[in-house]
């Protein structure tokens, strides 16, 4: 577990989103490691390494946070701030996935720097498109910001 | 998603700037083009002054970094901290790739960061996921 | 004291480069400073004395004047030659200090040159001063020499690490403003073929390709020119095993080991020190060339390494990359190295000519040397020196 490099960290309580979820991002090769918590206090103590996470290597930050909003103990919302207002995860890929159709969601979420907010799709293929979209543009598009010189796989050969 | 996106484009060099138009042209989601060549020109046209009271407010911003005048960190620090202006995702879209480019984006509150590629082929891609991305699944703050 | 009258010529051939000096001599019996001013001529040498008797007269002399070399006699009634020594010391003169004294016991002599002093005569011998003098001389005029020459290196070695601080930061700088333009020449043409090719004759299809292949492959020059410039960067040292290194190399080259059904076999590969990703770049680029300049025959590729030198820290090895492919003509074993410099045409092998250049430079940065075997079409053998791995382990010296 210390080691594992996690791509995408799922913050969901619902099965049937979780499902689908991993479903289509294992499909369409996105992400080799995908890690699901349940809940807000669960989330931070993934990537803040405490509690049940205290053995886990904090260099390792996932490529990519899917948060929900309504989340048991801890709510989307704060798990958000906290993670902007700390300097190891201010700059971290979060993308609110949420079934909220709420304005003043929206707003917030930006307000708080969400990287992108998305609706949850009630329809089953257009969740399963989301989710593919979401996998693609922010693991293979965007250009993530590197903490540290991990090692970089090297180039192809020149000649 | 309202009928017609617009997206304020900020770039100083007219041949991406003329690429980028066709690719979104050829898109199912019409968004408006809002052209500036540089920072100083964006702050007007996000603040809505001199020649520009009468611009709408983008959904969407992409932003070049090396531009004459004003850059596109600069844009980025001042839009990013101005309460009224700070919920407008901010697409940084540029030739470099430098980490520590991309690094000091994200501090300065980017929502995301694409390289410019350097083939025709993967450019016109690049545009089109942004657009597909941002206007077909993402909700934006009105 | 008797006034001997030697008759000591200094011969013609014995004179050296140095005749002309001036002393400043600490002697509070003037008799005597004369007789030493009168020994320093007759022995050949144009010297300008200056006669101080009290330490603060010494010091003062020393705010106006350098002189060559200190004559101080041991004994000066309140206060002693060698306090002269202390004051040069202090004031961080490297000026040579010859004890001129009466009786002196030997252990006392001997002392003195401990605690600093250059040499010293006594009195009564006063011929064998110029000797001295002239000797004192010279081992300064090398001391200073000698400094002048860690200086110069000391300031070449900086001005070639700035040199190439620069030298790096402009191919990074060039390379990176040259794409944006040349996308859009790219880009454009491009355009122009697909949107108006059908309004366009044969000839100008075929300059809109001329165009377009010069502007991808400046591209390409541009990326391996910003490759090459950043060989180097963020190096760190450290112990790495080679086995490891090569291992993730084949990993990187799987598709072309599978493709060309490449064999590679390795010998046992020590540990050494340096950069684990740069060594990784190394063999990739090396193994990498065997299989792509093959000829008939599918690729046979070794990799093994041989101690160089006795068990010491500063032993090397030499590594061994051997192939049997299409070799290289011995005219070409230089130039191969250069960046950009090919052997071949595009058509009959891709590539920019960049990839040795960067293992010359990563070699050349673990403090190697490499160089090639080889025969046109018998194969090529490319052997390089890496240092070996110091017994205590190495620090990481990241730069």
């Amino acid at each position: 577990m210390n080691d594992i490099e996690v791509d995408i960290l799922l913050v969901e309580d619902s099965q049937d989103d979780i499902d689908l979820a991993l479903h289509t991002l294992r499909r369409e090769n996105l992400a080799n490691h995908i890690f699901v918590v349940r809940d807000g206090e669960e989330a931070l103590d993934f990537l803040f390494c405490t509690g049940p996470y205290a053995d886990r290597n904090p260099a390792h930050m996932p490529k990519l946070v899917l948060l929900d909003l309504k989340l048991p103990k801890v709510d989307g919302m704060e798990v958000l701030e906290r993670l902007r207002n700390d300097p190891r995860s201010t700059n971290l890929p979060v993308v609110i996935m949420t079934s909220s159709k709420e304005e003043k969601d929206v707003a917030n979420g930006y307000h708080l720097r969400v990287n992108s907010f998305i609706q949850k799709p009630v329809d089953f293929e257009q969740f399963r498109q989301t989710v593919k979209a979401i996998g693609l543009y922010w693991l293979l598009i965007n250009q993530r910001p590197q903490n540290h010189a991990a090692k970089k796989p090297a180039d192809q050969v020149k000649s | 998603m309202k009928e017609s996106p617009d997206i304020l484009l900020v770039d100083d060099n007219p041949a991406d700037v003329g690429l980028t138009r066709e690719v979104l042209a050829a898109s199912t989601h019409h968004a408006n083009i809002h052209n500036v060549p540089d920072g100083e020109e964006a702050i007007a046209f996000l603040h809505r002054r001199g020649k520009y009271t009468d611009a709408v407010r983008p959904d969407l911003v992409m932003l070049d970094l090396n531009m004459p005048r004003k850059g596109g960190r600069a844009v980025l620090a001042e839009v990013k901290t101005d309460p009224g202006l700070r919920t407008i995702p901010i697409v940084v879209f540029t030739t470099s790739h430098a980490d520590k480019d991309i690094i000091h984006s994200y501090e300065l509150g980017a929502n995301c960061y694409i390289s410019k590629p350097g083939n025709l082929g993967d450019f016109f891609s690049a545009v089109q996921s942004i657009e597909e991305f941002w206007f077909g699944f993402t909700s934006l703050p009105h | 004291m008797s006034e001997t009258v030697t008759l000591d010529r200094v011969e013609p051939q014995e004179v050296r480069a140095i005749v002309r000096f001036s002393a400043l001599l600490v002697e509070d019996n003037l008799a005597d400073s004369e007789l030493v001013m009168r020994e320093l001529r007759r022995g050949g040498f144009e010297v300008t004395c200056d006669v101080v008797q009290t330490a603060d007269q010494f010091r003062q002399k020393l705010q106006t004047t350098t002189p060559d070399v200190v004559l101080a006699d041991y004994n000066l009634g309140s206060w002693r030659g060698m306090e002269a020594l202390e004051i040069l010391r202090s004031a961080g003169l490297d000026i040579p200090l010859i004890l001129v004294s009466g009786a002196m016991g030997d252990v006392t002599a001997v002392e003195c040159i401990k605690q600093g002093a250059t040499d010293y005569v006594l009195k009564d011998s006063l011929t064998r001063l110029p000797a001295s003098v002239r000797r004192a001389l010279e081992e300064k005029q090398v001391r200073k020499e000698r400094r002048q020459a860690e200086a110069d290196l000391a300031r070449k070695a900086e001005e070639l690490a700035r040199s190439n601080r620069d030298l790096e930061q402009f191919a990074y700088v060039a390379s990176h403003d040259l794409q944006e333009p040349l996308r859009m020449v790219a880009a454009y043409t491009q355009l122009l073929a697909e949107r108006y090719g059908d309004k366009l004759d044969e000839n100008a299809h075929k300059y809109i390709q001329y165009a377009l292949e010069g502007a991808l492959r400046m591209q390409t020059l541009v990326q391996d020119l910003l490759t090459f410039s950043r060989v180097g960067r963020d190096r760190k040292r450290a112990a790495v095993a080679c086995d490891v290194v090569v291992q993730e190399a084949l990993q990187n080259l799987q598709a072309a080991v599978q493709e060309s059904g490449a064999i590679v076999h390795r010998n046992t590969l020590p540990t050494v020190s340096g950069d684990h990703t740069q060594l990784v770049q190394l063999f990739q680029n090396l193994i990498g060339n065997a299989i792509k300049f093959r000829g008939e025959k599918s690729p046979v590729i070794t990799v093994s390494a041989d101690r160089n030198g006795a068990e010491t820290i500063e032993a090397e090895w030499v590594f061994s990359v051997s192939d049997n492919g299409i070799g290289i003509a011995p005219e070409h074993v230089e130039a191969i190295f250069v960046i950009f410099q090919r052997l071949h045409t595009r058509a009959e092998y891709p590539g920019n000519g960049v990839g040795l250049a960067i293992c010359k430079k990563i070699v050349e940065q673990h403090g190697g040397r490499i160089w090639v075997e080889s025969k046109a079409g018998e194969g090529a053998s490319i052997r390089f020196t890496l240092l070996a791995n110091p017994v205590d382990g190495d620090k990481d010296h990241t730069q």
